[in-house]
């Protein structure tokens, strides 16, 4: 009878910390997710040689279509990522050429910083890809932060769990841990610059490290932001690859 | 004596001629075979040496570390300083740059989309700047199947199966998506000048061989290059010499704690060579020393022979009242001389036929038909200093060696005997 | 001809020392020749052995998909084993890998490798897979002895391994290295990390699917399994005779320049045994013999040289030849660079036609040069060679 209670007890808990949890979920979806997004920003790749930054501006739309054009340095300008569904294609003015990235090239490593195409083309819901639980709660920094694991529902996830620190006000992730299927921690995440945009907070700066490799990472800066803007549909197209 | 002697030795053909044409024989196949056993042993180092070792090598210790995994991003940086430096310092070396680099090779269909791709191992070489000789070195004429080799900057050629892999022929356009110095990913468009194959599997199943200014560009690699090596004028690689040149670069030019100063290696001290190098040195004179005890014993009886056909004059000297012991010794001087010319004329024709050999090679591809190896298809010598001495030991030692044995006849028989060997 | 063999073996003591040095030389024309084409029989052996024993069995199938030259193409080189095939690998026949493209950090640097899940069982192949099998739940793996020193790995080891499975999701693991082995076929040692095969079927969520599978004895006939081709063994060594042809054909100068040497010991030794028996060249046609008698008379001579050489051979090469097939011989020459496999010492490997045909070869040659000097007797005038006057 006790036992039984126990698990009653134990189940609400679950159950009720799992609602928390996906409606943690949604709030961060809502904030994070939108039709649509225009951002430029600035990624730079801590390398061991010294640093370099790299400056582009995307459009994206959902979470199956997004374009990328390179700004700087010189030797990237002009370079254009169109991503279409499951597709990639990438477009570069000195070769005047289109080409697709498929497969193994998918898990190549972006412009040498510690994200692979395949890690920017991943964006899936969280609640589409991931249960959720709280499991506690903890300060980062100066912010009240709510500490969630994350278990795939879905095989084709790339990290089986993650360990996500949500701002307990403002939710938006403050910091991730992806985990390999054994619970190694593989790659971590760092947010900060949590900025009010169109009503949503957002944050505006990513820290990506490898945890399994020496090195200081890659950290990803949105310099602009707007959301639900009209993006031109010709965008999303091959065609604007050349332009 | 000396002039009296050697007058007799030319005026009596039959003295001197055969004697000095067997003993020369002797000396010349003495020297021949120990610069063709020294180019044969080498013969595996150079090709290691020609296409990934160099005689010495230079490049970043973290490059050198990490050597398996092509990691252009550890390059030498400012390698043109470094180039020019290396050939003011050591000007006795031929010192050359490249890059070697993986990245996919992708062919385009008419509207420049992605039609064929694969995965590619790259070289970038001095091919175009006029003062290099690489295109002999990895001997890339010969291992031309289609096409021609680059003639100017973004021409590239691509491995034969490769191409067929792709579908692409001489004269088609393709682009290179290769990762920078920093990783970032670039491309650069190739025309196909021609195809070619080593007759190794791992390159020809797909490689690119580009001019290193082209690989410089595509890369975003300006100034850098993966590795400097450097060759031996001769062609031929010197350990010792390879090793103390490593040893003082080293020691001048580059910081232990930092992993991208330069560092120099030799052949032998990269992978698993050095054993090899000695494994080798060990056995050509193994080898030599068997030919040149063998040469002895040729000589020597060559220097009885030599001695026997003369008992008859020796009769008649001891006939005439000269003293035994001066024609002994008189003798064995004239043997000297022979065995000296001989020597000499053995040497020097030997030393023809090895350069012979080491210039143009003999030619195996016949007996090679059907094969597929990046192995020589020609088998060189290699002239080295022992070759100008080595032909004496037998030549003269044993020369006189022999003389020594069968003049011993002169003591042992009686006037009378001899002097009947004269009637004979 | 019995009398010429009597003669030949009289003159040829008669002479003494200058026909043992003959002799001697001609000696070791035979005992290096028939060492050095041992030598490369036995790197030819060698070689297929250590593949045999290390890689290929008595052949393999591969998924169609593998390409070891292509190591994208290893993410979709997988298949389920054939059913006939699975029996075979419960009485030891076969030996299943699954290869699996993975990732090793060692002191935090990123190396691609190829992971191989081997049966810590398996039976026929030299890997010391038995050393996977750790019964305590670590998941070991085994790496060759290049690999240990390109990653800085020793035995009691531990290294991060990752790896991603059939459906992309990013996996890694501590394992520990339980063995290091130490192989001369680089295709099985750089670049590759074996694990128990179950554990990495179960990683990559493969069940009972395999790349390669290699065969304990050869087919006579391929089976074929749809989705597998089959590599014969006589495929997988190609290179290796191609190899051998070449170092033989640069050997055959060796040969020449040898037997070349022995020759002109012949020759000379001959030239003069015309000048000085003059007289008893004389003597034997005035006893009836004709001139080509004489001749072969000679000839006889000097090929038995390439007898007595023969048996000194006998005398002193079978012990060193013996000694060289039980220490071996070790070889100066780095082939791991074109991925094939060779010992550094060479046990060499000598056949009876090889022997036989040596001989031949020899003897043969001898009785050419003995023969050519001699050939100035049929020019002779009888009676001036029996008064022994200069011709």
């Amino acid at each position: 009878m006790k036992t039984s209670l126990i698990t009653f007890l134990t189940f609400l808990f679950v159950h009720l910390s799992a609602q928390d949890a996906a409606s943690i979920l949604d709030k961060i979806d809502a904030n994070m997710s939108s039709k649509n997004r225009v951002f430029e920003s600035s990624m730079t790749i801590l390398g061991k040689r010294g640093s370099r930054t790299i400056a582009s501006k995307s459009y994206s739309e959902g979470t199956n279509r997004s374009f990328t054009e390179y700004l700087s340095p010189a030797s990237e300008k002009g370079t254009k990522m169109l991503k279409l569904d499951k597709q990639l294609w990438i477009y570069s003015p000195s070769t005047d050429r289109t080409i697709q990235i498929s497969g193994h090239m998918l898990r190549q490593s972006v412009m040498g910083s510690d994200l692979s195409y395949e890690d920017m083309m991943d964006d899936r819901k969280l609640t589409e890809v991931y249960d959720a639980v709280v499991t506690g709660e903890e300060m980062l920094g100066d912010r009240k932060s709510i500490v969630l694991t994350l278990t795939a529902k879905v095989s084709d996830a790339a990290y089986h769990t993650q360990k996500m620190w949500v701002d307990a006000v403002r939710f938006v992730p403050l910091k991730q841990e992806l985990f390999a299927k054994s619970g190694k921690l593989l790659k971590q995440m760092e947010m900060k610059d949590v900025i009010q945009v169109q009503g949503r907070w957002f944050p505006t700066t990513i820290i990506y490290k490898d945890m399994l490799k020496q090195g200081d990472g890659t950290e990803f800066k949105m310099t602009k932001i707007s959301f639900d803007q009209k993006i031109p549909e010709h965008i999303f197209s091959k065609a604007s690859l050349k332009q | 004596m000396i002039k009296f002697l050697i007058k007799g030795l030319l005026r009596d053909k039959s003295r001197s001629r055969l004697p000095i044409i067997v003993v020369s024989l002797g000396v010349m196949l003495t020297v021949f075979m120990h610069a063709y056993i020294t180019g044969f042993m080498g013969d595996t180092f150079e090709m290691n040496a020609k296409f990934s070792t160099g005689h010495v090598k230079v490049m970043t210790r973290a490059y050198a570390e990490n050597l398996s995994q092509l990691p252009i991003d550890l390059a030498l940086t400012e390698s043109g300083e470094l180039l020019t430096n290396l050939r003011i310092n050591y000007p006795e070396m031929e010192w050359t740059q490249r890059i070697q680099f993986g990245g996919l090779i992708d062919a385009p269909d008419s509207t420049g989309e992605t039609r064929s791709q694969g995965p590619a191992i790259g070289l970038g070489i001095d091919l175009l700047s006029g003062n290099g000789n690489e295109s002999e070195r990895l001997n890339l004429s010969e291992s031309l199947v289609q096409g021609r080799l680059p003639a100017k900057a973004g021409e590239a050629m691509l491995s034969d199966d490769f191409a067929k892999k792709l579908n692409v022929i001489p004269g088609d356009d393709v682009t290179l998506i290769g990762s920078t110095m920093n990783g970032s990913m670039s491309m650069y468009n190739f025309i196909v000048s021609g195809t070619v194959r080593f007759g190794v599997e791992i390159m020809d199943r797909g490689s690119i061989i580009a001019d290193i200014e082209d690989i410089r560009i595509a890369l975003d690699m300006e100034d850098a290059s993966g590795e400097i090596l450097g060759f031996e004028k001769s062609g031929f690689y010197e350990n010792e010499k390879a090793e103390t040149m490593s040893a003082i670069f080293n020691s001048n030019t580059s910081e232990g704690d930092d992993e991208y100063s330069p560092m120099m290696k030799s052949l032998s001290q990269q992978g698993n060579m050095g054993q090899y190098v000695q494994m080798s040195e060990l056995w050509s004179a193994y080898i030599s020393l068997i030919f040149i005890f063998a040469m002895s014993l040729v000589l020597w009886n060559a220097g009885l022979l030599g001695g026997l056909r003369r008992y008859g004059e020796v009769g008649i000297r001891l006939a005439i009242g000269e003293e035994k012991g001066h024609i002994y010794r008189s003798m064995i001087l004239e043997s000297f001389f022979i065995g000296l010319a001989g020597s000499v004329l053995g040497t020097t024709i030997g030393l023809f036929f090895a350069w012979l050999v080491q210039t143009y090679g003999i030619d195996i591809s016949g007996m090679m038909k059907g094969a597929s190896m990046m192995m020589p298809s020609t088998i060189r010598a290699r002239i080295t200093t022992p070759d100008f001495y080595i032909g004496f030991i037998p030549g003269v030692l044993s020369t006189v060696f022999g003389t020594m044995l069968s003049g011993i006849g002169i003591y042992r028989r009686q006037t009378a005997t001899l002097f009947k060997e004269l009637e004979a | 001809m019995k009398l010429a063999l009597k003669l030949a073996y009289r003159n040829l003591m008669g002479a003494g020392l200058r026909t043992w040095l003959n002799v001697i030389v001609l000696s070791f024309s035979f005992v290096i020749i028939i060492w050095l084409k041992g030598v490369m029989t036995g790197w030819d052996h060698q070689a297929k052995t250590d593949m045999t024993n290390w890689e290929i069995g008595g052949g393999q199938y591969w998924q169609s998909n593998y390409d070891p030259y292509d190591p994208f193409t290893i993410t979709d080189s997988h298949a389920p084993i054939p059913d006939e095939l699975k029996k075979q690998e419960e009485t030891g026949e076969i030996v299943p890998m699954l290869l699996l493209q993975g990732t090793i950090f060692p002191e935090g640097r990123m190396m691609p490798v190829t992971i191989r899940g081997v049966s810590p069982t398996q039976s026929f192949l030299h890997l010391p897979a038995s050393k996977l099998d750790t019964g305590d739940g670590t998941i070991s793996a085994i790496i060759g002895a290049q690999m240990a020193k390109h990653s800085h790995l020793k035995e009691g080891d531990y290294v991060t391994l990752r790896w991603r499975d059939a459906n992309g999701t990013f996996d890694a693991t501590d394992v520990l290295i339980s063995s290091v082995f130490s192989t001369n076929v680089p295709s099985v040692d750089l670049g590759q990390i074996y694990i128990p095969l179950s554990t990495l079927q179960e990683f990559a969520l493969l069940p009972d699917e395999a790349t390669i599978i290699t065969l304990k004895n050869a087919e006579e006939s391929a089976t074929d399994y749809p989705g597998w081709v089959y590599k014969s063994k006589k495929d997988l060594t190609r290179q290796v005779d191609e190899m051998i042809k070449t170092k033989s054909a640069g050997q055959t100068v060796i040969y020449a320049i040898l037997l070349l040497l022995a020759m002109l010991a012949i020759f000379d030794t001959q030239v003069l045994s015309i000048f000085r028996r003059q007289k008893e060249i004389g003597t034997y046609v005035a006893l009836g013999y004709t001139k080509q008698q004489v001749v072969g008379l000679f000839t006889v001579e000097g090929s038995m040289h390439a007898l007595l050489a023969a048996l000194l051979s006998a005398a002193y090469g079978m012990p060193f030849l013996a000694w060289q097939a039980k220490v071996g011989w070790t070889m100066p020459i780095d082939a791991s660079e074109f991925g094939m496999a060779i010992a550094q010492t060479l046990y060499p490997v000598y056949s009876f036609g090889l022997v036989v045909s040596t001989v031949l070869i020899i003897t043969i040659t001898t009785a050419i040069v003995s023969y050519l000097p001699s050939r100035k007797i049929a020019k002779m005038n009888p009676t001036d060679a029996l008064r022994g006057k200069l011709q």
